[in-house]
């Protein structure tokens, strides 16, 4: 399973491509405070799909869930575990 | 020693710091003043003042004070105050109407209910398709009253239901999709967010519930932080009504440039405005919606902050966007949101999973073609009720071409790969930013909310601007 480090990779991309280039820390939010956009919000649920099955027609989706990368780690966690 | 010397900043630097409006919010001084009793009383006048320029009814002004007073010097009845004031609105507004009072609180009852019903039985069909219940159910409301004969009372009753359920529907499908989000049960928010206090168009701001009870403020230093901001987004908001006051006068009324349903009318008429006027009309439009759809927005979460919620602003520099999609997201952001909503993200997470582009191109179409034209068509549901209901399709027609091409622009503007952005002003900010700005303006053709131009007449004078004439 993907760890913290590769979602943390990733959303340094989102941003990096987004022009931000200020530092990101885990627990920052990234949707609710405008960092990342819909667009962004999008790659999130495929990244999530594609790298830890999560079917989020299944289990409900709510941008908060993936409002930073703690979040977005525990949700993997979560759904991996009840997926595996 | 050596001494260090600081070296000035460059001037690029100094003007991208600088602020017609100073970051109040930013002053420990006046964070730690609006915290006081006088601070807070200071903070309230500087709203009342500002707030003065948009509203000519003083006694809505006052009352709105003294709800926002309230919250201010009492935060912790900050959700009841919220909650019982649009009750409070709507019985005051309409206690001469009995059967519009009754009508209006059955609405407000149907959305409460509904909310009950989806917490309930989150599992059931609709639990699992709220949103797509409550919109089919308003369009057999639409088609019974379009049913029902001329001057009867099931008529009246049914077409005044429809215009209070069209104003209400949006707000009452963000209180069902607050179904996943945390802490559930809470219908304080739920209640405060039905037409809030601070105003609304018929898109919820900022968004439902479960977005206030993310961004609303914690404790006092927060209130105070939020409640600068609130006052600064509303003085920008006046500084830019003032300046589309002057926009207006030049333009219009000296320039004598015209609007551009008048310019379409003048082709219709076969008596054609210039060519280079059509243009200058179409291309102050773009320039002057950004600018009415800046105002109201500031206006509205300047008010949602001075109550205490962090809310973002609904415009912010759009034309700074260099691709389309970063535009709608700066240009009518709470639109936008409530189109990813409801319509976009649905379709995505459900269906064309293992095509990605396709499952891209359906969401986006899903969002644009058919969640913005009903939006928009029943938001306009007097024409419905003026013309019936295969006229009034009629006569959306040229919304319909708009809201194709606009879906086809997004798709392609998400599918594009996107990469780091390109060095350089002209290359990386100017250029894409003037491609999204010509784009729209050439769009905006199509976006007459007169509804009097058949998509005929509206191609006609779009191909006119290009020397084209049918």
């Amino acid at each position: 399973m993907k760890g913290k480090v590769e979602i943390h990779t990733f959303v340094q991309e989102l941003l990096t491509n987004s022009g931000d280039d200020e530092p990101l820390a885990d627990g920052d939010s990234l949707l609710l405070s405008g960092r990342l956009q819909s667009i962004d919000a999008v790659e999130i649920v495929i990244f999530l799909e594609e790298s830890f099955g999560i079917d989020f027609a299944q289990i409900g989706f709510d941008r908060e869930d993936i409002d930073s990368i703690d979040l977005i780690f525990s949700l993997a966690q979560t759904a991996g575990s009840a997926h595996s | 020693m050596e001494s260090q010397t600081i070296s000035p900043k460059p001037l690029r630097v100094q003007l991208a710091e600088f602020r017609l409006i100073p970051r109040i919010e930013t002053y420990p001084w006046a964070v730690s003043f609006a915290q006081t009793a006088w601070g807070k009383l200071v903070v309230l006048a500087v709203f009342g003042l500002e707030l003065r320029c948009f509203h000519t009814d003083i006694a809505a002004l006052l009352l709105l004070l003294l709800f926002i007073g309230t919250i201010t010097f009492l935060p912790e009845y900050r959700r009841f105050v919220l909650a019982a004031t649009p009750f409070a609105l709507v019985v005051t507004q309409n206690i001469s109407n009995p059967i519009r009072l009754s009508l209006n609180l059955a609405v407000i009852a149907l959305g409460i209910i509904l909310y009950w019903c989806v917490m309930k039985w989150p599992k059931s069909r609709f639990g699992r398709r709220p949103v797509a219940f409550l919109l089919t159910g308003f369009s057999a409301l639409i088609l019974l009253a379009c049913a029902a004969a001329p001057s009867s009372w099931p008529y009246s009753i049914l077409w005044n239901l429809v215009g209070l359920m069209a104003s209400y529907i949006w707000f009452i499908a963000y209180a069902l999709t607050d179904r996943n989000s945390q802490p559930r049960r809470d219908l304080t928010l739920e209640l405060a967010s039905f037409r809030p206090l601070w105003g609304s168009t018929n898109t919820p701001f900022p968004k439902g519930a479960a977005y206030l009870r993310r961004i609303e403020a914690q404790n006092p230093e927060q209130l105070a932080i939020v409640q600068l901001k609130g006052l600064k987004l509303l003085a920008w908001a006046v500084l830019l009504a003032l300046f589309q006051v002057f926009w207006n006068q030049f333009f219009h009324s000296y320039l004598q440039i015209p609007l551009p349903d008048d310019a379409l009318a003048m082709s219709v008429r076969g008596t054609p405005v210039a060519w280079h006027l059509r243009w200058e009309s179409q291309i102050l439009y773009y320039f002057e919606l950004v600018l009415f759809v800046s105002i109201f927005g500031h206006k509205i979460i300047a008010c949602c902050r001075v109550a205490g919620f962090n809310a973002l602003r609904n415009t912010y520099r759009p034309l700074s966007s260099t691709t389309l999609m970063e535009f709608f997201n700066r240009f009518y952001y709470y639109f936008k949101e409530l189109l990813v909503d409801l319509f976009f993200f649905p379709a995505f997470l459900r269906y064309w999973k293992k095509h990605r582009r396709v499952r891209m191109v359906f969401a986006t179409f899903a969002a644009v073609v058919f969640g913005n034209s009903f939006f928009h068509f029943t938001r306009d549901w007097q024409f419905i009720q003026s013309d019936g209901l295969w006229k009034s399709m009629v006569s959306y027609e040229p919304s319909i071409v708009y809201n194709v091409v606009l879906a086809t622009g997004l798709s392609i503007s998400q599918l594009r790969k996107r990469g780091p952005r390109t060095a350089g002003f002209v290359r990386g900010r100017l250029l894409p930013s003037a491609g999204v700005c010509i784009f729209y303006t050439i769009l905006l053709v199509f976006s007459s909310a007169s509804r009097i131009f058949s998509v005929m007449d509206t191609l006609r004078y779009f191909a006119s601007l290009f020397f084209i004439h049918f």
